[in-house]
């Protein structure tokens, strides 16, 4: 079977000659429906940038992505706008909820984007809240939440459209160890129910969720292992 | 994303931005108010000129010594002297102007009243008994002079409202005589006060019978206006043209080019002041669409300053899902709502200033100033609001819409 996401060779550089700097190089990895991998690195080690590329926020320098088996060069900007909507979510460490607008209101937002008929956007996104236990929230504005619930309403955005990737780019990176916990529960409960989860962090103890951790350093894969011992939902601890 | 989704999206936009949105749209609000409030007062003061000068009768035709005043430095008194009695006679001739219907000569000029001790500097007024009815003179004491009094060059005369106070300090000007140029004539009318608002102030006037006027008073051969009454409005043009070809023929003038008269009708002289009018207007609105262009740039300003604060939310967007097209459409569209909306309040501002300026005229200055709506100018308040937002957005617009999602997301 084609793997979901198939990368080749794929470098990225920014900036001119001689001040550029390579962010990635030859970077090559399989991603097939169902995984939930964990890329780890320090800053700079280019997780972030891999990130991007994967989940179509940026271009490649050099090399070759495959999505779904069909080369991401060859789609238009409109093509891609849809896959975005209808295929990832996208989880950020900064949450990047719009201000002054109800949680429910966020969590439609990617639907208006999209050719789910409006009469069906107020369930799907009441939905999708309630799944990450924030029903009771529905109308509050996200000055009014806490870091743990901010993310959780951006998961429920995330996963509003039933996209097949998830990619969540330090999702714990802003939240206490408690939030954090919850928030990782939501992930793996999400993997568990079939989504494919793509999670950038240099926590390992946030990477052990994950069923397969790739290292990266210096824009290089360093290491890329299945993991033998998932830490314990109940044990997550910062 | 539907046209209605967008337009959801751009108002979602704005309303989370109140205060700022309010402010952005004041320079457009008092560019249309400007606009509404010009165009309204035009229209209003258009109406009302145009009302005086037709009040006079649409069959109306001024005849004026001397040539037709082409410009300012044009001396138009020349030939003032050029309208005699003969003319009067040629004109009367059913063979000459057959559709004329009455030939009213005219005299004035500025002489000096005395009554008593009482003097006042007053406008003579010579003409026909028929002037009672063209402009409406009513005496609300006595009479009016009739024909007859004009043929016997009569002494009767008719004073304005101003001339009674200033001569007779509340006593009883009927049957009085009062002192013109060493002559005695009796006050047989007095008219009621009729304010500024009119063509010609009557409130200063002494009006007599022309014949009175012109030997007793002025002592000349010629009259300075005949005002002529075609019998029905549609034989007004060919009238004049008539007493044109009569006046030519009876000042022995072949070139028109050397007229010592001009004929001038109701229509010409409407036509004439409804240009100024115009004009003016159209000037005043030149000068209002200034605030209109300032307004527009201080929506682009704040359009940019906002698409560099919610770079985050244009990044956003696109990661979830948006078209460069969704976000310029929506940042497109905030900005014509912005301007669209200043129209409308500015719309409504102007009109409601304009009724009230309309009815501070009408009861200050007496005159019958007619509130104008001015449905012309709404309409290019709202076109002009919203192609100023369209102008001025797009740049901010297209600006969101290319920012890369992946350097908007990381934009702190």
């Amino acid at each position: 079977m084609n793997p979901l996401i198939r990368v080749e060779q794929v470098g990225k550089v920014f900036g001119e000659a001689p001040t550029q700097t390579v962010a990635l190089r030859d970077v090559s990895l399989h991603i097939s429906k169902g995984e939930f991998v964990a890329v780890m690195g320090p800053s700079g080690s280019g997780k972030s940038t891999l990130l991007h590329i994967l989940g179509f926020l940026d271009d490649l320098s050099s090399g070759t992505y495959h999505f779904e088996g069909r080369d991401v060069s060859t789609y238009t900007p409109e093509e891609i706008a849809r896959i975005r909507n209808e295929k990832l979510g996208f989880v950020f460490q900064a949450f990047n909820l719009l201000p002054r607008t109800s949680v429910l209101e966020n969590v439609i937002l990617p639907l208006r984007y999209s050719n789910v008929p409006e009469r069906e956007w107020r369930d799907r996104a009441t939905r999708a809240v309630q799944s990450v236990g924030l029903f009771h929230r529905l109308s509050a504005e996200p000055s009014t939440l806490s870091g743990g619930e901010k993310q959780r309403v951006a998961i429920a955005r995330a996963l509003v459209n039933n996209p097949s990737v998830i990619f969540a780019d330090e999702p714990t990176g802003n939240l206490d160890s408690k939030s954090g916990q919850v928030v990782m529960e939501i992930i793996r409960r999400l993997n568990d129910e079939g989504h494919t989860v793509v999670l950038i962090t240099h926590e390992t103890y946030t990477a052990e969720n994950a069923k397969r951790i790739i290292r990266l350093k210096d824009g290089v894969i360093e290491s890329d292992a299945l993991v033998t011992q998932r830490a314990a939902p109940e044990t997550y601890n910062k | 994303m539907t046209l209605k989704h967008t337009i959801e999206t751009a108002f979602a936009g704005l309303r989370t931005n109140r205060s700022r949105s309010a402010l952005t749209i004041l320079g457009i609000v008092i560019g249309i108010t400007a606009i509404i409030l010009v165009m309204s007062l035009g229209a209003g003061a258009q109406a009302l000129i145009l009302g005086q000068v037709q009040g006079l009768g649409t069959n109306t035709i001024a005849v004026i010594p001397g040539r037709e005043p082409s410009g300012p430095s044009d001396v138009a008194q020349v030939f003032s002297d050029s309208l005699k009695e003969k003319d009067i006679t040629a004109l009367k001739s059913k063979f000459n102007v057959p559709h004329l219907a009455s030939l009213m000569p005219i005299l004035f000029g500025a002489e000096t009243g005395v009554y008593g001790s009482n003097t006042y500097h007053l406008t003579i007024f010579g003409s026909s008994e028929l002037i009672a009815e063209m402009f409406d003179l009513h005496p609300t004491e006595g009479f009016f002079f009739d024909e007859n009094d004009v043929k016997a060059r009569a002494d009767s005369i008719v004073i304005g409202s101003k001339v009674r106070d200033q001569l007779f300090d509340g006593s009883e000007p009927l049957g009085e005589k009062v002192r013109i140029k060493d002559r005695n004539f009796r006050v047989v009318g007095v008219l009621p006060k009729t304010g500024g608002g009119s063509l010609f102030n009557f409130d200063e006037a002494v009006i007599m019978p022309y014949t009175t006027a012109r030997d007793y008073v002025f002592g000349i051969k010629y009259y300075h206006r005949f005002i002529i009454q075609a019998d029905s409005d549609k034989n007004v043009s060919s009238t004049a043209e008539d007493v044109r070809t009569t006046l030519r023929e009876s000042h022995g003038i072949d070139d028109p080019a050397k007229d010592d008269f001009f004929v001038s009708t109701q229509e010409d002289l409407a036509a004439r002041l409804g240009t100024i009018t115009t004009a003016l207007t159209w000037f005043l609105i030149a000068m209002a669409s200034i605030a209109l262009f300032v307004g527009g740039i201080g929506i682009m300003n704040i359009m940019l300053v906002s698409v560099t604060e919610r770079t985050r939310e244009i990044g956003l967007r696109k990661a979830l899902g948006a078209t460069e097209r969704d976000i310029l459409a929506q940042f497109l569209l905030e900005a014509v709502f912005l301007t669209a909306i200043g129209g409308l309040v500015g719309i409504i501002l102007g009109t409601l200033l304009s009724f009230i300026i309309s009815i501070a005229l009408s009861v200050g200055l007496g005159v019958n100033w007619q509130f104008v709506f001015p449905i012309s100018g709404a309409l290019l308040g709202l076109v002009v609001s919203t192609l100023v937002g369209l102008v001025f957005g797009g740049y901010p617009a297209r600006q969101a819409s290319r920012k890369s999602p992946i350097e908007a997301l990381r934009y702190e």
